[in-house]
């Protein structure tokens, strides 16, 4: 149990099409217009690309229109509870490190009710990948002020328009210690493939912050403010490089642009790899004898 | 030195915590149990990180030991405090064994025995201030008939990883000690019984006990939390889980902590997780997902003094309302409890088989005087327990995890199984998992997952009666409360009392028949248990058609077999 496994045993398996990730037994959720269909869309397209046997990838999802995701996703799957994907995802990948893990939510999910739990799973180095489908509003309790929405914003909760500054939820995954950072416009659903791609491939825990319109319920950030804000990293960003990505979207954010592309990327052992080490270094197996536990507890 | 043989002896050691207390305690309990007596300890810790006034009770004896006792009949007071804390259980007949010369003079009681020992002085002569505790150990074994040959063996053991040199000095402290008590004419009367021959035991704590119990049936997954007085399940489960290949983590909260639960159980692993009551609360809502997802999980509350932050050191029951119906929604749950360190091994072994079968959470209540309570229990063989694994999925036709069978249990398929893709959801669903809010789906649904738990009550042992025939008053006790009603019920049965004992462990689903039955064959009934609101009285009168009164009390210490006693008299006077 728990042997290290460089980096699944079930990737390059099939030969698969995005469409045959796709479950269509349910039906569709999200408005028209949406940006989650270009996450979907990014999702899907890596998978294939990776070849994972949908039978050993676990999709796992908290509350919110993005934590819907799994059922369009031909896999085992959880819908858990709101801003827990990320422990429940852990519970799932440590127990069965041979598994494919990956996380979807919203920035609500995530950083508000889920965020105690985000540095953990950065700092802890858990070998699962964090999509994060971030539309700076709640929307389905149809429009609040999320922890990520524009301070100007007028919401249902907020009439009078918000009083709170945004976070970053990029510079948070940083400075928690994620070892994969990146970045992307969900309507490029093409970057957004090649992310999640490398992301599920890094051995650690993966961020993959996709910015994704709601038609709905947030007026200011729209596709097209998305897609005209967000530039690609210059190609001699160094992505080992922790303050570069740092200063990246510190300057980006004051000239009101979004960095898009991998930011980071570092390589550190990742805790199931460490919890393998540590059995292998008290000798232990299925079939230690309990004996000699029971035996400890003589007078 | 002569006296006469008591079946059992009660020896209070009090001092400042980091001098020797816990040790001393800890060294006679091994002993004794070595030797072939049975031991029951039970201990106070000060809530300061370090100092105040640490506790350490043994209770060692020839016949089966049921729980702490009344009160001591020894008291070795290692300084004023602990002296102070004491004094006024000093009756005629108890004994105080002290350090003298010291930073005290105890006023001795009439017909109170005191035996001055210069504890601190004779570990400075021996130049080893430390060792004032072994000087009293050596001073006790002497005065009560502590088996010295198991003292040295234990001591020996315990010291040579510290090298040859802290050996010998904790023997000569402990033999300047014999010498010094032998030197003193002995006047009380009381020595602690030979035991009747050496056996096959393990003592351990409760909440050891419960992570070898999770061992024991399979454990795969733990998460952990710090929480008084739970930590010590999960400090054992993290020493020795690696052992068996299996995987503990320390999460950032108890919500986070059944959240992995869950996620490793929906991986196929056997998981558990323990906590105290603020625990528990945080976790209800996941539990909840537990029933509707179907998911197999562990967790156990060693219950402690609330609400709120409350006692968190002290003992209390009062977590029942929490365990059985915390949460929101109709959900259900499993919810045992435990009475002593055999429960602790046997009914978390349960808990496993009965999430497993059933699918669905299964509570464990220990208790704060329970968790660190040390007894001698035979030596478990861990081939003698029958462990139960899921209903997996055998692959045949077309997989629907949540189909409607005759009893509710669906089988499970892990990840991997080709065939067997399905989603764990909160939402309420349909056979195959996907959301279906219809009201005819919600209804067979609820049912499903209620009609499951039907079959509980035949798995887990028939309650257990004390006591035969027709009774003036029976007593109904749960968790480590039982052990105190069956002590009491020897002593009232011996003046002529005609009263019996209803010991469930199975708190819900509620065994309600088994109740009636008590029920009819006692005139009274009285339910006693550490908490304000009289807990399972409450369920009880809802579940059943009885009436027992109840007898509470929630001073953050548990019940004495005389208050059980002196309750009884008085109702039946």
């Amino acid at each position: 149990m728990n042997a290290p496994l460089q980096p699944h045993p079930h990737f390059h398996q099939v030969d698969l099409k995005p469409k045959d990730y796709k479950n269509e037994a349910t039906p569709s959720f999200w408005c028209a217009g949406c940006g989650h269909y270009g996450v979907l869309t990014g999702l899907l397209r890596a998978l294939s690309e990776i070849g994972v046997d949908p039978n050993f990838l676990v999709s796992v999802s908290g509350i919110g229109c993005s934590s819907r995701l799994p059922y369009f996703v031909n896999s085992y799957k959880m819908h858990t509870l709101h801003g827990r994907a990320g422990p429940v995802a852990t519970g799932v990948h440590l127990a069965r490190p041979d598994l494919a893990v990956v996380v979807s939510g919203g920035d609500g999910d995530g950083f508000s009710i889920g965020g105690g739990h985000m540095p953990h799973l950065a700092r802890k180095n858990i070998n699962i990948t964090y999509i994060l489908m971030d539309n700076h509003v709640y929307g389905l309790t149809k429009g609040q002020c999320s922890p990520t929405s524009r301070e100007e914003m007028k919401a249902a909760v907020t009439p009078y328009g918000g009083m709170e500054e945004p976070l970053d939820p990029i510079l948070y995954m940083l400075t928690y210690g994620a070892t994969y950072v990146g970045q992307a416009f969900a309507g490029n659903a093409k970057l957004g493939a090649q992310l999640i791609k490398e992301g599920m491939e890094h051995k650690g825990f993966s961020f993959i912050n996709l910015l994704s319109q709601c038609p709905s319920f947030n007026e200011l950030d729209t596709a097209v403010v998305f897609r005209n804000a967000c530039n690609q990293l210059d190609t001699g960003h160094d992505i080992t490089d922790l303050s570069a990505a740092m200063q990246v979207v510190n300057k980006a954010k004051q000239e009101g642009r979004i960095p898009t592309g991998l930011l980071y990327k570092v390589d550190r052992p990742a805790l199931d790899e460490r919890m393998a080490a540590l059995v292998e270094r008290v000798g232990g197996h299925k079939d230690y004898d309990l004996k000699k536990i029971i035996d400890l507890a003589r007078p | 030195m002569q006296g006469i043989t008591k079946n059992d002896l009660i020896i209070r050691i009090g001092g400042e915590g980091g001098e020797g207390v816990i040790s001393v305690g800890d060294f006679i309990t091994q002993a004794c149990a070595r030797a072939g007596l049975d031991v029951y300890t039970f201990k106070t810790f000060p809530a300061e990180i370090k100092g105040g006034y640490a506790m350490y009770q043994v209770r060692a004896g020839t016949e089966r030991l049921y729980n702490q006792g009344d009160t001591f009949d020894v008291l070795c007071a290692f300084n004023g405090e602990a002296y102070n804390m004491n004094k006024a259980f000093l009756k005629p007949g108890t004994t105080i064994v002290y350090d003298s010369p010291s930073d005290f003079t105890p006023d001795i009681p009439p017909g109170v025995h005191a035996y001055p020992i210069p504890m601190t002085q004779t570990a400075k002569e021996l130049n080893n201030p430390r060792a004032k505790n072994m000087v009293a150990m050596g001073a006790l074994s002497v005065l009560f008939n502590i088996p010295v040959e198991s003292l040295r063996e234990v001591l020996t053991t315990k010291f040579s990883r510290k090298g040859e040199d802290v050996v010998k000095g904790n023997l000569a402290a402990l033999e300047r000690g014999r010498e010094l008590a032998s030197a003193l004419g002995k006047t009380d009367p009381w020595t602690i019984g030979t035991p009747k021959s050496k056996r096959e035991v393990i003592v351990m704590s409760g909440n050891n006990a419960i992570g070898l119990g999770a061992l024991i049936a399979g454990l795969d997954f733990f998460s952990a939390y710090p929480i008084t007085p739970a930590t010590e399940v999960a400090i054992y489960v993290a020493k020795h889980l690696p052992k068996r290949g299996g995987t503990l983590i320390q999460a950032e909260d108890e919500i986070a902590s059944i959240s992995q639960v869950l996620g490793a159980s929906y991986a196929g692993k056997k998981a558990m997780t323990s906590t105290s009551g603020p625990g528990l609360s945080l976790m209800s809502e996941m539990l909840g997902m537990a029933f509707m997802a179907e998911l197999p999980c562990v967790v156990v509350d060693v219950q402690r003094g609330g609400p709120s932050t409350g006692l968190p050191t002290k003992h209390e029951q009062s977590d029942l309302f929490l365990a059985i119906h915390g949460g929101h929604g109709d959900a259900g749950r499993i919810v045992l409890s435990v009475e002593s360190i055999q429960d602790c091994i046997d009914l978390t072994v349960v808990a496993f088989n009965l999430a497993e079968k059933y699918q669905c959470p299964v509570l464990l209540l220990s208790d704060g005087s329970l968790a660190f309570s040390t007894q001698n229990v035979p030596y478990p063989n861990p081939d003698n327990y029958k462990l139960v694994e899921r209903k997996r999925w055998n692959g045949e036709g077309e997989y629907q995890r949540y189909k409607f069978t005759g009893d509710g249990i669906s089988p499970m398929a892990d990840p991997g199984t080709p065939g067997g893709r399905h989603i764990a959801t909160g939402l309420e669903h349909d056979e195959t998992g996907l959301p279906s809010y219809t009201s005819a789906n919600h209804e067979a649904m609820q049912d499903k997952r209620f009609r499951k738990l039907k079959g509980v009550i035949n798995d887990v042992a028939p309650t257990e009666v004390d006591g035969t025939g027709t009774a003036d008053l029976g007593l109904i006790a749960w968790g480590s409360t039982i052990g105190v009603v069956r002590e009491a019920l020897q002593r009232l049965r011996a003046e002529g009392y005609k009263v019996k004992g209803f010991y469930p462990k199975l708190l819900n689903p509620l065994p309600a028949q088994q109740f009636e039955d008590f029920g009819a064959s006692c005139k009274r009934l009285l339910l006693p248990e550490v908490n304000f609101q009289g807990q399972l009285a409450h369920f009880v009168r809802a579940e059943t058609s009885l009436r027992p009164e109840s007898y509470t009390i929630c001073g953050g210490m548990p019940f004495t077999p005389e208050m059980i006693v002196n309750k009884v008299k008085e109702i039946l006077a």
